[in-house]
């Protein structure tokens, strides 16, 4: 029987031999397993493997791709065949030829290995965790009741086999967890509430004890079930605002992440995602004041977005994408690399190997500072602390967001007093990143799949951020 | 094209019943599609696929397993379900079992496999070339999108004695249009035969678009009369119309959590079908995924909420019958389709006092399934009505509301429908120009 590396390399003969002036191939497995419970009882199991190879030619300045799950010679040459002769066929169409620039390449082999793997817990275990979540969830509410939770566990194994023609060898497997959860929170009177939430990591089941789910999970029911029966609307007039860590991750991975991303900012994904508010020319210009440093970086250990190379072989490394204040260094692949005459910095992902590598963030955060909570609150006399949210959104060219809390508080003289209910923050991004006045010290990450690319890649990351204060925003309600 | 052996697949389905399985069920598909990116009008990326993803429904002593596999052939598979057999016991038995329904008589819809598409593949060149110079033919700068082709085949065999299979082709594409300073367009076109002129107006829509809406200023927040292209009545109906999945009803993921069939839930203008046997439309079907034969229904019926969308375990959850629309735990709308009204877009806009027009929109997020709470982002060409006249394109407003204000609020319906589908309408829809009084527009306050 032919080795997988053996079928990667007579897929980069045969398009050598087709005259493609550059070839990868890529073996990707995705192997999933979980369960999906509801109110504690396991409605179904599931189990997923997707597997196949992917092959990405360059011929007469076109990008080919294709790819197969027909994982024989022969399957393998048909895919090659139809890369290079679409790639051919399209090269007229071209503006000017794709190419891709000089990178550092890797030849490693590497793997995580879980603190504790997937079958360090047994089922009956696992599935303890579904009926433990709902008990809590359900017990922690008074006046209101606790319709449904949902709740979904999955274990899964990326593995990963990368070459190309110009010399790259990258074999990876990287372990993770993800568990969401969906609580509903229900009161005749005051309505309905509601909090998705979303934990992801590499490695093992050691996650689950950090993650408390089923301590989070009650805590966060109570403090709804307050949002719900005693929520106030945020103050009419402009206030302080201390953004929760959990809204500024999911701000920096909106309005710096995303902008950033080179192919975006030349229009390859003008159709879909969009544009961005950051021109090619517009590295040094200021977004933000002295806080207002972001990074993204594969390489955090534990890390949901984790790897050390990309899909395209080249050696990740962190990118300080805004930096004090300024726009300092865009995400690439080789293709916008070369476009903009610099190296590639590795973001290169696809999804599976029916998707091609493009431009993704791995692990964005905005950079902490030295307040502990208690300081950022300390000198407010009136204003908002947005814990959580739900509701989000921003505009193709990443420049007005909005973020609607969930779990939110009024501060009355550095205190948290009355919950908010659905306070509204809508704002650009250089209000965001020019208003921050104080920084916390504590870093937290969460988890999220990021959406990009036709057709649309979901893939692992993580975002993260201390609480910051806002100097003054004027917050809204939903209708 | 390949012809899967049906022969081999009902073998299958049998050898998996042999190992202890109550019930069976094997969906396999043979996806052969290709698909050309466009971006500053040229050609980005040519993607080709060949793919045979096998998707499996397993059941012993009511343990619900869903599988999904994309093996070499489907003996590769026998290691991966034998892993699950010890589990079936120690899993806990699923409230929503029930066994899978008896196979009755299909009748099939007329197979749409136009060879056209398929000689396609081959030559989206020149149909690239031409949407893109169609584009063009406006004063714009650049045009971005997507163009697909592809012929699926279907087969499902359950251990009810089914054994069923369908083949069709589609073709899918939309493209954005840029204007100088700050147009922008955007268009789509989704269909199971080739048809240029199809494309053509996508082109021309979204230049059209891209340059009526340049030098555009801003409005204020707050309440306006808005007519939503079929573009974002599309987008929004894709989340309301998932909400009628029974299962999205029984998991919080629904507004009409509230609500049971009969229910007022929308203006009596408004009537929404599921049509899967629509053959104009990419996601028709003669058989759900539980072999039940398929029909076409009102989900909401001159307002009147007529049915959740259910396969046969949520209807027996729910005491009553598999709507067809299965799913093995997700019951899915096959083609929303919006029943048309008498109106032109002009006699629309005539009837707007104060209003919008928007054209195209993205990033629908929920702050709350259950009481409909959302917001999404006008995007592309957007107008500002006023007395009854389109007077200047405006940017940066969101619709910020309730989905059920939104369906109760319809006042008029366009009597032309348009075939949507694109990166965000994965469901093909057909729908007009709709006009919806009094909703909520927002927009950044810093």
């Amino acid at each position: 029987m032919q080795s997988l590396e053996d079928l990667l390399l007579y897929a980069l003969k045969v398009a050598g031999e087709l005259g493609a002036s550059y070839a990868e191939a890529r073996y990707h497995k995705v192997d999933s397993t979980g369960f999906v419970s509801r109110n504690g009882v396991v409605i179904s199991a599931y189990s997923e493997v997707s597997e196949g190879v992917a092959v990405r030619v360059l011929a007469d300045g076109g990008l080919g791709f294709a790819s197969t799950n027909m994982l024989g010679k022969e399957g393998v040459q048909r895919v090659v065949e139809l890369a290079v002769s679409r790639a051919r066929a399209h090269a007229r169409l071209l503006k000017s030829p794709i190419s891709f620039s000089d990178a550092r390449l890797g030849r490693a082999r590497y793997s995580i290995a879980p603190v504790k793997g997937f079958t360090s817990l047994s089922l009956e275990e696992k599935l303890a965790l579904h009926r433990e979540f709902w008990e809590r969830v359900s017990e922690s509410v008074k006046e209101a009741k606790v319709p449904v939770t949902t709740l979904w566990y999955s274990e899964w194994t990326e593995e990963k086999l990368i070459m190309n023609t110009d010399g790259a060898y990258i074999s990876s497997a990287i372990p993770r967890l993800t568990v969401e959860y969906n609580t509903v929170v229900h009161h005749p009177q005051k309505g309905y509430a509601q909090r998705f939430a979303f934990f992801g990591a590499s490695g093992g089941l050691e996650w689950l004890e950090k993650w408390r789910l089923v301590e989070s999970g009650g805590e966060e029911a109570r403090a709804i079930e307050r949002v719900l029966l005693e929520g106030v609307e945020p103050p009419k007039e402009a206030v302080p605002v201390v953004v929760g860590s959990e809204v500024v991750a999911l701000i920096v991975h909106e309005s710096c992440g995303h902008p950033s991303e080179a192919d975006r900012i030349l229009g390859r994904e003008a159709a879909q995602a969009g544009k961005s508010f950051i021109k090619p020319s517009m590295l040094g210009q200021r977004i933000g004041n002295e806080y207002a440093t972001v990074i993204d970086d594969p390489t955090i250990p534990g890390s949901y977005g984790f790897y050390l190379y990309d899909d395209e072989g080249v050696v990740a490394r962190a990118r300080y994408l805004y930096k004090e204040g300024a726009i300092n260094e865009f995400l690439h692949n080789r293709a916008t690399a070369k476009t903009f005459g610099v190296e590639s910095n590795a973001a290169a992902r696809a999804m599976d190997y029916a998707s091609e590598p493009i431009v993704r963030m791995a692990n964005t955060y905005l950079k902490p500072g030295d307040h502990r909570f208690e300081e950022l609150l300390e000198d407010i006399k009136l204003g908002v602390y947005m814990k959580s949210y739900m509701e989000w959104n921003i505009d193709d060219e990443r420049w007005s967001q909005r973020y609607v809390g969930l779990e939110a508080y009024i501060i009355e003289n550095g205190e948290l007093t009355k919950p908010v209910r659905n306070p509204v923050l809508e704002i650009t991004t250089k209000a965001f990143y020019s208003n921050i006045d104080a920084v916390g010290k504590e870093l937290r990450f969460y988890a999220g799949t990021c959406g990009k690319g036709e057709p649309s890649q979901g893939v692992p990351v993580w975002f993260g951020g201390p609480d910051v204060r806002l100097r003054s925003a004027r917050l809204g309600v939903v209708a | 094209m390949i012809s899967m052996d049906m022969d081999n697949i009902s073998r299958f389905v049998s050898e998996l019943m042999k190992k202890g399985f109550d019930d069976v069920a094997a969906k396999i598909e043979v996806v052969d599609s290709v698909m050309v990116k466009i971006a500053n009008s040229s050609v980005s990326v040519v993607q080709s696929w060949k793919r045979m993803p096998v998707d499996l429904y397993l059941a012993k002593n009511k343990r619900i397993f869903i599988l999904h596999f994309e093996p070499k052939s489907l003996e590769d598979l026998q290691k991966p379900i034998d892993s699950i057999i010890p589990l079936a016991n120690r899993v806990t038995e699923s409230p929503i079992y029930a066994p899978l329904p008896e196979p009755s008589k299909i009748r099939y819809v007329e197979e749409v496999v136009d060879k056209r598409v398929i000689e396609a593949a081959n030559n989206m060149s020149n149909i690239a070339e031409r949407v893109i110079e169609v584009a063009h033919r406006e004063s714009i700068e650049s045009v971005a999108g997507m163009l697909q082709v592809g012929y699926v085949e279907t087969a499902l065999a359950t251990s009810r004695g089914a054994l069923l299979g369908e083949k069709k082709t589609f073709i899918q594409g939309y493209l954005r249009a840029f204007a100088q300073p700050d147009g922008s367009g955007q268009w789509c076109y989704t269909s199971t035969t080739l048809d240029l002129s199809g494309l053509e107006s996508m082109a021309f829509t979204a230049s059209r678009y891209a340059v009526d809406s340049r030098n555009r200023s801003e409005v204020e927040p707050g309440v306006y009369d808005v007519i939503l292209s079929p573009m974002v009545f599309a987008n929004l109906l894709e989340y309301i119309i998932s909400m009628t999945s029974a299962m999205h009803v029984i998991m919080g993921w629904s507004m009409f959590m509230k609500n049971s069939p009969g229910d007022a839930v929308a203006s009596p203008l408004l009537t929404i079908l599921d049509e899967p046997r629509n053959t104009e439309l990419p996601n028709f079907r003669s058989f759900d995924d539980e072999g039940v034969e398929t029909y076409n229904k009102s989900v909401i019926e001159e307002g009147v909420l007529k049915v959740f969308l259910h396969n046969t375990k949520t209807a027996t959850f729910m005491n009553t019958k598999t709507t067809a629309n299965a799913g093995w735990m997700i019951p899915v709308p096959w083609n929303i389709v919006v029943r048309p009204g008498t109106a032109t877009i002009d006699e629309m806009v005539a009837e707007v006092r104060r209003g919008l027009l928007i054209t195209n929109n993205w990033y629908t997020r929920l702050q709350n399934y259950v009481e409909g709470v959302f917001s999404t982002v006008a995007r592309d060409a957007i107008f500002y009505i006023e007395n009854g006249r389109i007077a200047r394109p405006i940017t940066k407003v969101r619709i910020a509301d309730r989905f059920g204000n939104i369906l109760k609020n319809v006042a008029m319906l366009g009597r032309e429908l348009y075939n949507i589908q694109w990166w965000e309408v994965r469901t093909p829809t057909k729908t007009p120009y709709i006009l919806i009084k009094n909703v909520n527009i927002s927009k950044h306050t810093i």
